[in-house]
């Protein structure tokens, strides 16, 4: 059965891996312009993240299909079937990145012509410095099969939600200003996106995580009574 | 069903090593491996079969209901009535009738009257999943059954003597498509009554209808577990190696 189409399957779930690969640097670019655009109201980079979507769009799609091709007509077993089936869900979570930073790359432009806040601009740089490197993080655990290192992606995580959490006093501090209000509330949400981009990177190192023990357990559970909102 | 330390030979040559496993009851059970590895012959040691062979013999106990088969006084055509076997290629008698190859096994072991090898004709076929097509034509030879129709006719056969254990090598794998479809199906049915142990080249098979999964590779048992670990996360090495194709 190690025939030629065997190893064909094999070269093409390693040509996936890498694919899959570049698309988390891909992505992990696209978060870091996006905030450097809003902060810097640069709006040429604003648009090439918007652009640039259509690249990582089209390469989820390309994966997907070829991840559907390969469970189709391969019916993959074992170390096989977990690195299929991580590939699929770690794919799908870096087309959301991609969207959370169209999103803040959007939330950038529509707030061009509002007073900002300085203290809210650091925290949003410090959260992106963190879930860049987080999905940086989980690119690089995946590639090494590195289960200690994935592991801490939820350690990594923990200040970014902080910073999440402590955003909406810092916007209410600017009520006495509607437009500096209004930039503040959008400002809320680009950290939120922040937070979901940092949650993704926590969810592939799930999903590598059951790729390297064959056993599937979520890191943090937002369901739990001692996860605060 | 319990093997214990069980090996085999033909003649010079080992085929079975040391091999150890306890089937579970009304579960299937599925033998993989590669060419050459010892399934058919584990599974035909399971109701002394083996020795059929002219220079093959066994070393080892087949403990079945806590009895080993091999014991000195026990009678093989008894073993073989209560775990039943049905072969790779359908062997029905081509030109009995197709009710008389259901009660084939019946009329050997003998002291059944008509009305009732009827009956227990009647309820192997049911059982085979073969009665709603064949009920208006039992008195047609066996032999003009579809490959598929042939072989649920020799499941049926298997059935009507009443085996605890039904033993299948490789069932499927002369059939279609749809045949080995309703094969499997009918696996699935059977293991609320029986105890099934299948040899199978084909892993998607194993997959689908066994509970329970052995890897054996050179005679030896090499992994042992529930299907969906052996198909997910097999333990050994060589186990992950021949499901997922690398060798074999």
């Amino acid at each position: 059965m190690s025939t030629e189409l065997r190893h064909r399957f094999h070269q093409e779930l390693d040509a996936l891996e890498s694919e899959v690969e570049e698309l988390g640097l891909l992505a992990a670019e696209a978060v870091r312009q996006a905030v450097d655009a809003l902060v810097h109201r640069d709006d040429g980079r604003i648009q090439r993240v918007i652009d640039g979507d259509d690249d990582i769009d089209a390469r989820y799609m390309d994966v997907e299909r070829r991840i559907l091709d390969l469970l189709a007509t391969q019916t993959p077993v074992a170390s096989d079937l977990r690195l299929v089936s991580a590939l699929m869900h770690i794919n799908l979570h870096l087309e959301r990145v991609g969207d959370q930073a169209v999103n803040i790359a959007k939330l950038a432009r529509a707030t061009a012509a509002l007073p900002q806040q300085e203290t809210i601009l650091i925290r949003l740089q410090e959260m992106a410095d963190v879930v860049v490197r987080m999905i940086r993080t989980a690119i690089e655990a995946f590639t090494r099969r590195d289960l200690e290192l994935c592991q801490k992606l939820p350690l990594m995580d923990d200040p970014v939600d902080d910073l999440n959490r402590g955003m909406y006093r810092q916007v209410v501090a600017l009520a006495a200003d509607p437009a500096a209000l209004e930039w503040g509330i959008r400002m809320n949400v680009v950290a939120r996106q922040l937070e979901r981009v940092g949650d993704n990177a926590v969810d592939i190192g799930e999903q590598i995580a059951f790729l390297l023990t064959g056993q599937f357990r979520e890191f943090t559970d937002a369901s739990h009574p001692d996860t605060p909102l | 069903m319990e093997v214990s330390d069980l090996s085999a030979w033909f003649g010079s040559n080992q085929a079975l090593s040391g091999v150890n496993v306890s089937a579970q009851p009304e579960a299937v059970t599925a033998i993989i491996g590669p060419s050459g590895c010892g399934k058919s012959t584990l599974v035909r040691c399971l109701n002394r079969m083996h020795e059929e062979v002219r220079g093959a013999r066994v070393r080892g106990k087949v403990l079945f209901n806590g009895h080993d088969i091999y014991d000195r006084d026990v009678d093989p055509v008894e073993v073989r009535r209560r775990i039943g076997m049905v072969f790779q290629k359908p062997n029905p008698f081509p030109t009995m009738s197709i009710m008389d190859n259901a009660v084939a096994g019946l009329k050997l072991v003998g002291g059944v009257g008509r009305q009732e090898l009827r009956e227990r004709g009647e309820r192997a076929l049911r059982a085979a999943g073969l009665w709603d097509e064949v009920k208006d034509r039992l008195n047609h030879p066996g032999g003009r059954l579809s490959g598929g129709q042939q072989q649920r006719l020799c499941i049926a056969r298997a059935l009507a003597v009443e085996p605890e254990v039904l033993l299948m090598d490789e069932p499927a794998s002369s059939l279609d498509p749809a045949s080995t479809l309703r094969i499997e199906e009918l696996i699935e049915e059977l293991k609320r009554e029986y105890t099934v142990i299948i040899v199978t080249h084909n892993m998607q098979q194993a997959a689908r209808v066994a509970d329970w999964t052995l890897f054996l590779l050179d005679g030896r048992v090499v992994e042992y577990g529930p299907t969906e670990r052996i198909f997910t996360n097999p333990t050994d090495k060589r186990t992950e190696d021949y499901v997922t194709g690398r060798f074999g």
